[in-house]
């Protein structure tokens, strides 16, 4: 079935540069992740944008191995939000908080996320799935912002 | 004021006891109020006389009610409006009060706003009241819902293997005594409850779409389609779910270039998509029975109420696992509810497993 996913096209977006990957099948997330490791920091929003079963869960997971995880990093989506601490730091990173936006049904309700507050302790990680439900709030900290559209 | 040292001297005054319950762990906020009376202070719990005095959650109530007309926008997840109105519907505060001996909260897992909600408003009950508090886990509660029915709490005999399924959980725990858990599996991405939903939303049958997912598949032939089962000979007893949602996709991408109609042939995909979530639910519990030797196999979660996977794990059950019970909770209690916290407090209690006000905290990344 992970073949039937070839030819996904995915597009990282740092800084004002775009890069290109192709990923045929799920074992060639991790190329996708060691890169990716070199650009993120403490305060980092990475914010990760594909339909239902593009693999944002899948390429998540292989983030969260490179950076040192070893639990299980299930889909948030029931909960909205799961945290891991990484065992040692990675670019000052110490924890990786993984939220999902798909049940949001309003900006607003991003308050019971409280997101602002994850991120002060200046050493996390935020991984936002569905950010598009909450462009505004991204909006306003875009300089911290690293896109990863999956297709 | 109450002590810790109290706390921990503390027993129910008689072997009646009063327990309330409280859960705020994610989207459902409830309260309830549960009696337990025993024949004598050394009986069994699980002889244990067990009524529900109250018993209220707010999406069961209309929005009217719980506000008078007016509807707050964020309240319906931060749980404070809706349980100071559920608390003051429950009747414990002012003239001719119900009483309580003890307060039982979900401390996690969850979402730490959410559960702190519950945790602040039962410590500050706990402080104005004096009663003892219990901090209960989630999944405990939710295998607490089974207790709830009096069949099976006659036949309640360890170890139990539990199949917890819902939006956000996917687990197999082994309950071997009273508060004594261990995770045999859990799912390694999607819950069984997500993947109804999602792959319904696939189907365009909207979100949160499990239910009418299920609905649906009635009309369908469960072997339409070839889907994957995800996990099935793998030897651990997780499970995978988010592949299903490729292959769905994948599947209705190429029904719709073969220009077959999509509205002909939907009962058949939802019946194989729902087929695939069963089969590997109930394969992986068998397998986790035959290992871990229970003597009761039980069923709770969301997702328990599913009626094609009742029907199949009853079936499995009989036929692979000879003279295993299955239990399943009351109807009405499979989703988040206070009861089954309660129920599950009332676990704590009698393995003396008391917090106290001052130390209880919401713990959102929690495990059992």
């Amino acid at each position: 079935m992970k073949k039937n996913a070839a030819g996904r096209k995915v597009v990282l977006k740092a800084g004002g540069r775009a890069r290109r990957f192709s990923v045929p099948t799920a074992a060639d997330w991790p190329s996708v992740s060691s890169e990716m490791i070199h650009l993120i920091r403490p305060g980092t929003i990475l914010a990760v944008q594909g339909d239902l079963g593009a693999g944002k869960t899948t390429f998540i997971q292989s983030l969260a191995a490179a950076l040192g995880i070893k639990r299980f990093v299930p889909s948030p989506t029931f909960a909205l939000m799961r945290a891991y601490k990484l065992p040692k730091a990675v670019n000052g990173i110490r924890r990786l908080v993984h939220v999902d936006a798909y049940r949001l049904k309003d900006e607003s309700e991003l308050q019971v996320l409280d997101l602002d507050e994850e991120l002060v302790d200046g050493q996390t990680l935020l991984v936002l799935e569905w950010p598009e439900r909450i462009a505004g709030w991204l909006g306003s900290r875009l300089k911290n912002v690293i896109h990863l559209n999956i297709n | 004021m109450v002590s810790p040292v109290k706390i921990f001297d503390f027993r129910p005054p008689t072997t009646k006891i009063r327990i309330l319950g409280i859960e705020t762990s994610c989207d459902e906020t409830s309260v309830a109020i549960l009696e337990s009376v025993r024949a004598h202070g050394h009986a069994p719990l699980c002889e244990s006389k067990i009524r529900l005095v109250h018993h209220e959650t707010a999406t069961q109530i209309p929005i009217h009610a719980r506000f008078g007309g007016v509807v707050p926008e964020v309240a319906a997840r931060t749980h404070v409006a809706e349980l100071v109105s559920l608390l003051e519907r429950a009747g414990i505060f002012g003239k001719g009060k119900r009483k309580f001996d003890v307060i039982a909260v979900t401390k996690g897992p969850g979402l730490a706003t959410a559960l702190r909600v519950g945790v602040e408003a039962a410590r500050t009950l706990a402080w104005s009241s004096g009663a003892p508090i219990v901090g209960v886990n989630h999944l405990e509660g939710h295998m607490a819902s089974a207790w709830l029915m009096p069949q099976n709490r006659r036949r309640w005999e360890f170890p139990i293997l539990f199949l917890l399924v819902s939006g956000g959980h996917t687990e197999l725990v082994l309950m071997r005594d009273y508060c004594s858990y261990k995770i045999l599996g859990r799912t390694r991405d999607d819950a069984a409850g997500e993947a109804f939903d999602k792959t319904a939303k696939l189907l365009g049958l909207g979100y949160p779409g499990g239910p009418a997912l299920s609905k649906t598949a009635e009309k369908g032939r469960p072997d339409a389609f070839k889907l994957p089962r995800p996990m099935l000979h793998d030897k651990s007893f997780d499970f995978s779910f988010s592949g299903l949602k490729t292959a769905v996709r994948v599947l209705v991408a190429n029904l719709v270039r073969g220009t077959k109609n999509e509205v002909t042939i939907l009962p058949d995909l939802c019946a194989s998509i729902q087929a695939a979530i069963v089969d590997v639910l109930v394969a992986k519990t068998v397998a986790a029975a035959i290992e871990s030797k229970p003597k009761a196999v039980a069923i709770v979660g969301g997702v328990s109420a599913n009626r094609v996977l009742q029907a199949v794990l009853t079936k499995a059950v009989k036929t692979e696992l000879p003279g295993v019970t299955l239990f399943a909770p009351p109807s009405g209690f499979y989703t988040d509810n206070a009861a089954m916290i309660a129920a599950a407090g009332l676990w704590r209690i009698s393995q003396n497993r008391l917090d106290s006000w001052q130390k209880l905290d919401a713990e959102p990344e929690l495990d059992i």
